[in-house]
């Protein structure tokens, strides 16, 4: 008969072991029936554990466009060659997340320099947010909510489309970052806001910014998702 | 079918298969780096690499360990590309402790501060086996390693998370 040793170091190897002379002893051994049955515990807790949870935005995958309307072969092929520039930088030694806590930072900054934005409440006319919008290459969709703030701000060089959407959340302050790629997402907390930074394949990354420290985490990243799906790219 | 038609379905099936086995290949990075973030590059980068090499890729039952060995063939170009000199373990969880507490669960969340502190060479064995499903002999190809080598990890890798995670090892074999 095997050694209780060998049959323990056997199961810690591999607790799932199915093989004949290990099921023997199991069968005829008491004690060390009793140590497989603690050691499977063990197990169903080692397994829940490794299964850590995937944030939704990580589905999102490099060669893929993930909204909208299939775009034309060609600027599928270009995002995708966007992506592989974006890889080759990578390689080259530009590790371009770094930049991604002083955007963060300027996008917070950037609140400070408009509070009226969050004020308003009553939608702003369409021709002004489709003039904000334009330059962007993009629409919202009519579910996307109130726009009750549209303006097309200075932001690190580049004008970019600074909205304020009425959600069923409260209002929910959008910018549209097309020059800014972004790895993954980055969330953050400062200065009273709660927001978080998604990239937009082929589109630069979107902040997406609540006020009040009370905000969690898994509901910012709801906010941003229904904010994304919102968003029509137009070219 | 011409051929523009065939690309195109073989790309869309090439990017279902890659959506489906993400998630865990991104715990799997997660396990290996101890880093979400990095997890997440790793896993990006190594999808782009994948994507250009999928006409290497001709058996998809065989896509999962191939994108596997991909990943960890970047994980280790990163390593070096970015040279970390020391890993801080207790500042890889402070940093990753909203990910390691998703759960309610106390006792899984002991189980995932633990593996977060189990050495490399034990964790990665441990993860392929558990979360990847790899036999014995497919760890041992993946990590060129011979069985019994591999045997002693996965002994090693749950003697120390049990005892970590306060279980009673007083009945563990003796080395």
């Amino acid at each position: 008969m095997m050694e209780h040793a060998h049959y323990r170091a056997a199961v810690l190897a591999n607790p799932h072991d199915t093989g004949a002379e290990l099921r023997a002893h199991r069968e005829a051994c008491a004690e060390c029936r009793a140590f497989t049955e603690q050691l499977l515990k063990f197990e169903s807790r080692l397994e829940r554990a490794m299964r850590v949870t995937i944030p939704s935005k990580a589905d999102v995958l490099p060669f893929e466009r993930k909204r909208g309307n299939a775009p034309p072969a060609a600027r599928r092929w270009m995002a995708l060659a966007a992506s592989v520039l974006l890889g080759a930088a990578i390689v080259g030694g530009v590790w371009l997340s770094v930049p991604q806590p002083t955007l963060a930072a300027a996008v917070v900054a950037h609140m400070a320099g408009e509070p009226d934005a969050w004020q308003r409440t009553e939608a702003v006319p369409q021709p002004e947010l489709a003039d904000v919008l334009k330059d962007s290459k993009l629409r919202l969709k009519p579910d996307a909510g109130i726009v009750s703030y549209a303006s097309s701000c200075s932001f690190r060089g580049y004008r970019v489309p600074h909205l304020v959407v009425q959600t069923s959340s409260g209002p929910v302050t959008v910018m549209v970052l097309v020059h800014e790629s972004v790895l993954h997402v980055t969330q953050f907390a400062s200065e009273g806001y709660r927001g978080t930074i998604v990239p937009v394949p082929g589109h630069g990354s979107i902040a997406v910014l609540m006020r009040g420290s009370g905000i969690g985490a898994g509901e910012i990243e709801r906010i941003a998702d229904r904010v994304d799906d919102s968003i029509v790219w137009t070219g | 079918m011409n051929d523009a038609a065939g690309g195109k379905q073989r790309r869309a099936r090439f990017q279902a298969l890659c959506q489906s086995l993400r998630p865990d290949l991104l715990r799997f990075a997660f396990w290996l780096s101890r880093d979400r973030a990095l997890a997440e590059d790793v896993v990006q980068e190594s999808m782009l690499r994948a994507w250009k090499a999928q006409d290497t890729l001709l058996d998809e039952a065989a896509a999962k360990p191939w994108l596997l060995t991909i990943i960890r063939r970047e994980y280790a170009r990163t390593f070096e590309r970015k040279r970390f000199q020391t890993v801080d373990v207790d500042e890889l969880i402070a940093k990753e402790e909203p990910l390691l507490a998703a759960v309610e669960e106390q006792d899984v969340n002991d189980v995932r501060v633990a593996m977060m502190k189990l050495p490399d060479e034990y964790r990665e064995p441990l993860v392929l086996q558990v979360l990847m499903g790899y036999s014995t002999a497919e760890i041992a190809r993946e990590l060129e390693l011979s069985t019994p080598a591999v045997l002693t990890r996965l002994h090693r890798a749950r003697r120390q998370l049990r005892a970590a995670c306060g279980e009673d090892t007083s009945q563990d074999p003796q080395e």
